[in-house]
């Protein structure tokens, strides 16, 4: 285990702030790291795989646990949990590409611990709760030395485990617009297991219709990039169309085709690519089903 | 190494005080002051042996750091009722033979508690929801299965536990 | 669901008139209250003033030569106490291969305490640490100077049969070769009218035994090596003293109640480094493996290639069978031997085939080291040959239980060594009872295809006859009536201790919680032998039996003269005795136990169980006997695949086996339902993998067993013929519950999509695979 880092339990967001900015002279020394439930860092602490001068643990910070589903859209604090996800009956209604990734989303202890912010800043390419929401439109709040600012989550990830955020910056809430009549938003988790497993392939979509039309669409992909991403071309295609089967065919062929996949000991490239085309049209069609 | 500091942790309605670094895990700590009724199985979050309740919630202790449960309740296996006096969930797992080694056990019968305490009469999936972060190598899990809903029956008043 | 079907009972059962008291009902185990409430001490829960806490540090090739080990800087750290390397004690070595009884030497490939020169294997244990806290054995883990030199190693036992491959093992690789010969197998072949050949693949398993592998070890005021540790074999104290040089009456190894073993704590594991450490630092050492120690410290399942050829009529008769089994034996040879034997012996499964071939080698390679776990072999060979039951049916166009009906053994044949078990063989009764238990077949939903698979199975209980196997207990009865059971036997979860405790008493007629039984203590308890090969309730429950009936036998003489009734009319039940026809005319069973004592009556009895002694197999036909009696049984799944995905669930799972008698039928339902489990995950999700030797899934989000999400309801059918050679007619149950549950899941997922996967795991890809060659095949055929 690294052992080597203070450990400061902040007592309110300011304290959390401040005490994640980077102090003076502190120039080259490794950053300190927000700890919200620890599922991802503290395991990657046991593994010598983070190694942050300073841990700030936000546990304390009630504010920040929040969630709401209303007209305004679907909105929560960063320390929002899984288990507050799952046990939503209106983000249920809302939003099942969420909350059905809440459902199977590791096991109930980590469930438990884990937090929205946390899932988003592990910067995991398999995190589960990223494509649903990239699906959703969400954004993501920054606080940080430089105030606050918004930066929507399909936008957040700058590579491998990279992101926008500054030093000192903190994921304090997300947020994603009102959700139009006529939509529907669905997610699938394919793993090796049914119960906490990490992810082979995650696709989400989302569908908005009007008049018999796809007005907009969202496909999000999880564990086939270096970062969950956009199926842009694959949108593009939908917009405006009527979706038939050849139209979420070939978006389905766009959506795989936007996935770099690698080979690792869950599943092969090729295969994981083949799953998206799948996925993606198997989604596409039940969300137009559920429309129409 | 990190700092040492002295802190509180309530175990099981009782007071213990410890001198930790920033670094010992909950589970480190309690197996330390002699609770080792929490068993570890992995330090990883991947198995549940070492689930506590923290103010009646499930969550592993490897993966909690013991200075962030000061302020909480914590809850161990034991903490729930003893060989005299058992928990209806002890009683079921014992009479309808649920724990076979016994070293999943604990977690288990936490992380049971935790769901009962939210859902008190659970469906078999959400049973099996609740369960997923619980490994068990020896039992199938079929006899947990039958013995969460049997101590949910007994705790809602609608059966006894055989 | 049970049945006790007597018309087919042949031999007739032994035990006539039966009436239990306890024997058979489904009671509270008597581990359970202290497991459920906390209670219980495992032996990672002892510690010890001055206690010191070890660490081993690791090769992280599998291949190499050490060039150089500096623990200088390790040393220096404050708060460690030593830091031992090969260099630091004699060159002896841990013993891989089954010492005692055997009367044959050792294989002489025992492996070295800690790498001397050359690394053989990913993790091979380099050097032992004992500091004064975990964090400080972990910091002088890190300060060890390792300089490892890469060497050529082989990871495929086919390669390593290759002329100028990687010596792992002198001097051919090969550490094991058995072959078995019956009839005329060219004969056979020239007979049939169908001959199908397949080649199944098996991987490695891990045990996953929730608790990892710990220990505590203290030297004491008599200069004996205690060790207190998790395993299934306290009877290493011989072979960890044969290590250390000393007397095997100076080492003592304590089990704790054990979380899980299933054949991964049948080898020593931290034994000996706790032992070398204490005796080093003269402190009492504490050594707790971490998961990924655990992943890479004990054997794995061995890697079978079995290559089926089966001759066949059209009728449905096997005229001949050739098996070529090949098993990864990694870098140490521990024990495989004795699992490709129960491979060899158990190759063409439950059915008689009297034209049969069997050719079978174990290869070292440089990957991990395979030994013991549950199904030791005889599960790899029912892995492939259920599958290739399947395929052959399917070549004639026959009924895939109709087949297996036409060639079952039945009672009183022999099987493939040519030996006759002695007990009755009810695979049919259960086959149909699983089979029938399907109920109705779920229908398709859309590209997600159901189907159903049977597997029957033949499984030894028991240890090998040649080992000569014996097991202890004492039974001895207080005089305030309570009992005491004392035996070495160690228990492992399945409830070994609690079913010694149900057969006392039954026998003496008090309540099971009258009953105390001390176990698992090499130096005090009556030496009882392993908790292995599905062999304690047979071995152990046989002595307890013997001891606790010599017991009865003089208690009840007091009885019935002092009640004036014959012997043969005393009763002992719910801790009474009494006249059976005449319950008035009784006493309290402690009334009698206290009339005894005033007579000087010997109150205890020492009995020694010994199983069938036997010479090994004839080395050229394979011909004899190689295990005490087998199990048989029936596996029936049905499962639903996604073939576009290839994901696979397993919607029903019904398990019938003769168990020949339950002792505690919850636990005999709990090792089904556990078995099944295993089972499952070595059919569907559990791989350990390997890159030149090297473990790429170290841990439970890698290395995937079924979860809560994952597991169907399993329900048993439990089927007694007394006819077996345990207590009360009992057979076992612990290894046979896991054997056919793989190639039932195979066939399922080939009878819904039309096409095999050869390999285990059947993972979605290789589902998806299977599928686009089955219909590449098909448009080649239809073009």
């Amino acid at each position: 285990m690294h052992s080597d880092f203070d450990l400061h339990l902040a007592a309110d967001l300011d304290d959390a702030l401040a005490s994640l900015a980077p102090a003076a002279g502190e120039a080259g020394r490794p950053a300190a790291m927000a700890l919200a439930g620890g599922t991802n860092l503290i395991v990657d602490l046991r593994g010598r795989r983070a190694r942050p001068r300073r841990l700030v643990g936000i546990g304390r910070l009630e504010g920040l646990r929040w969630l709401r589903v209303d007209a305004g859209g679907i909105a929560m604090g960063a320390r929002t949990t899984v288990t507050d996800l799952l046990e939503s009956p209106a983000l249920a209604a809302a939003a099942p590409a969420l909350h059905g990734a809440a459902r199977v989303f590791a096991g109930q202890m980590v469930r438990n611990a884990a937090t929205v912010g946390g899932n988003i800043a592990c910067g995991s390419p398999a995190a589960d709760l990223v494509p649903p929401l990239m699906a959703l439109d969400a954004e993501v709040v920054l606080e940080g030395p430089a105030g606050t600012r918004r930066v929507a989550l399909a936008d957040f990830y700058t590579g491998y485990k990279a992101d926008v955020r500054a030093a000192g910056e903190l994921i304090t809430e997300i947020r994603c617009p009102p959700r139009p009549a006529g939509s529907a938003n669905l997610f699938y988790k394919l793993a090796r297991r049914q119960g906490d497993a990490i992810t082979v392939v995650g696709v989400a979509v989302a569908l908005e219709a009007a008049a018999g039309r796809c007005r907009a669409a969202r496909i999000a992909l999880g564990a086939v990039a270096p970062v969950p991403l956009r199926a842009r071309a694959a949108e593009a295609l939908l917009a405006g169309a009527t979706l038939d089967a050849p139209a979420i065919a070939r978006a389905a062929e766009s959506a795989a085709a936007a996935a770099s996949p690698i080979d690792d000991i869950r599943a092969t490239a090729g295969y994981r690519r083949e799953m998206v085309a799948v996925l993606t049209r198997r989604l596409l069609t039940r969300a137009w089903q559920a429309i129409g | 190494m990190s700092n040492e500091r002295r802190i509180t942790l309530e175990i099981n309605g009782a007071a213990e005080t410890t001198s930790v670094p920033a670094h010992r895990t909950l589970l480190e700590a309690l197996r330390g002051l002699g609770h080792v009724d929490v068993k570890c199985g992995c330090e990883k979050g991947d198995c549940g042996a070492c689930a506590v309740l923290l103010d009646g919630v499930a969550v592993d202790s490897c993966l909690t750091l013991a200075w962030q449960a000061e302020g909480h309740a914590i809850t161990t296996l034991a903490g729930l009722g003893t060989p005299e006096r058992m928990h209806p969930l002890q009683q079921a797992f014992a009479d309808l033979g649920a724990a076979q080694c016994g070293y999943c056990t604990p977690g288990m019968i936490i992380a049971a508690e935790s769901l009962l305490r939210r859902v008190p009469d659970p469906s078999e999936d959400e049973i099996r929801v609740a369960l997923s972060g619980n490994l068990c190598r020896c039992t199938g899990y079929t006899k947990i299965f039958d013995a969460v809903a049997a101590a949910a029956a007994v705790m809602s008043g609608k059966g006894d536990a055989r | 669901m049970t049945t006790t079907d007597r018309t087919l009972a042949e031999p007739a059962p032994r035990d006539t008139n039966v009436r239990y008291n306890q024997i058979g009902k489904p009671l509270v185990r008597t581990d359970a209250p202290g497991k459920v409430t906390g209670r219980t001490p495992y032996a990672g829960d002892y510690t010890m003033p001055k206690m010191l806490h070890a660490k081993v540090v690791r090769a992280d090739l599998a291949s190499a030569r050490l060039k150089r080990i500096d623990v200088t800087r390790a040393r220096a750290l404050p708060g460690v106490a030593c830091v031992l390397t090969a260099a630091d004690m004699p060159d002896r070595n841990i013993a891989t291969d089954i010492p005692g009884q055997t009367g044959r030497d050792r294989l002489k490939t025992d492996q070295q305490v800690l790498v001397r020169e050359r690394v053989r294997y990913f993790g091979e244990p380099l050097a032992l640490i004992a500091a004064e806290s975990r964090d400080v054995a972990e910091a002088a883990a890190l300060l060890v100077e390792v300089e490892l030199e890469p060497i050529a190693g082989v990871y495929d036992p086919e390669e390593a049969l290759k002329p100028g491959a990687p010596i792992v093992t002198a001097p051919d690789n090969v550490v094991a070769t058995y072959r078995i010969r019956r009839g005329d197998v060219e004969a056979g072949f020239a007979a049939a009218d169908v001959i199908v050949e397949n080649t199944y693949r098996t991987q490695f398993q891990e045990h996953a035994f929730l608790e990892p592998e710990v220990g505590l070890a203290w030297v004491d005021e008599n200069g004996v090596v205690n060790i207190r540790v998790s395993t299934q074999v306290i009877e290493h104290f011989r072979a960890v003293a044969d290590a250390l040089g000393l007397p095997h009456n100076k080492v003592r190894v304590l089990g704790a109640m054990v979380g899980g073993g299933f054949g991964g704590k049948e080898d020593v594991t931290v034994e000996l480094y706790l032992a070398i450490l204490a005796m080093h630092t003269r402190r009492p050492v504490r050594l707790e493996y971490s998961r990924e120690d655990s992943f890479v410290g004990h054997g794995k399942r061995h890697p079978f290639k079995l290559v089926y050829r089966t001759g066949v009529t059209r009728d449905g008769r096997i005229t001949a069978l050739d098996v070529q089994a090949l098993a990864d034996s990694g870098a140490y040879v521990f024990l495989s031997p004795y699992v490709l034997l129960y491979c060899a012996v158990n190759a063409s499964g439950p059915y008689r085939v009297d034209n049969l071939n069997v050719f079978a080698r174990a290869v070292a390679t440089n990957n991990m080291f395979t030994s013991a776990f549950r199904g030791f072999g005889g599960m790899q060979a029912c892995a492939a040959y259920e599958q290739q039951m399947d395929e052959v049916a399917g070549a004639i166009g026959m009924d895939r239980l109709e087949f297996r009906r036409r060639n079952l053994l039945r009672t009183g044949e022999p099987m493939a060594t040519g030996f006759v078990p002695p007990s009755s063989i009810w695979t049919e009764k259960c086959a149909d009872l699983a089979w029938e238990a399907l109920g109705e077949q779920t229908p398709d939903d859309g590209p997600v295809k159901v189907g159903r698979g049977i597997a029957c199975y033949q499984q030894s209980y028991g240890r090998l006859t040649f080992l000569k196997d014996t097991s202890e207990a004492w039974v001895g009865v207080e005089i305030d009536g309570t009992v005491t059971v004392r035996s070495g036997v160690t228990d492992i979860g399945a409830g070994q201790a609690s079913s010694l405790a149900h057969i006392a008493a039954e026998i003496l007629g008090v309540t099971l919680p009258n009953v105390i039984v001390y176990n698992s203590d090499s130096q005090v308890t009556p030496l009882a032998g392993t908790t292995t090969a599905t062999r304690a309730l047979y071995m152990t429950g046989n002595a307890a039996r013997q001891a606790a009936a010599a017991l009865r036998e003089r208690l009840v003489a007091v009885a019935a003269e002092v009640l004036g009734a014959a012997p043969d009319a005393i009763e002992l039940a719910s801790n009474r005795v009494a006249v059976a026809d005449d319950p008035a005319r009784g006493m309290s069973f402690a009334e009698l136990v206290r009339l005894c004592a005033a007579r000087g009556v010997h109150r205890s009895e020492l009995a020694i169980f010994r199983a069938p002694f036997t010479s090994p197999l004839d080395p050229e036909t394979g011909q004899g006997q190689a295990h005490p009696d087998y199990v048989y049984g029936a596996h029936a799944v049905e499962v639903a695949v996604d073939t576009e995905t290839g994901e696979v669930r397993v919607l029903k799972c019904i398990a019938a086996h003769d168990v020949g008698q339950c002792i505690n039928r919850a636990a005999v339902e709990g090792q089904i339902e556990g078995g099944t489990q295993n089972g499952l995950g070595y059919a569907l999700t559990e791989e350990m993998l390997y890159r030149e030797g090297r473990l790429v899934t170290p841990s439970f989000s890698e290395y995937l067993m079924p979860t809560a999400m994952d597991m169907p309801r399993v329900q048993s059918i439990i089927l007694e013929s007394r006819s077996g050679i345990g207590p009360f007619g009992a057979k076992g149950i612990g290894e046979p519950a896991l054997t056919p549950v793989a190639p039932a899941v195979a066939n399922a997922v080939a009878d819904a999509i039309g096409a095999r996967v050869f390999e285990y795991p059947i993972t979605p890809e290789r589902v998806v695979r299977a599928i686009a060659g089955r219909d590449r095949a098909g448009a080649a055929a239809g073009g």
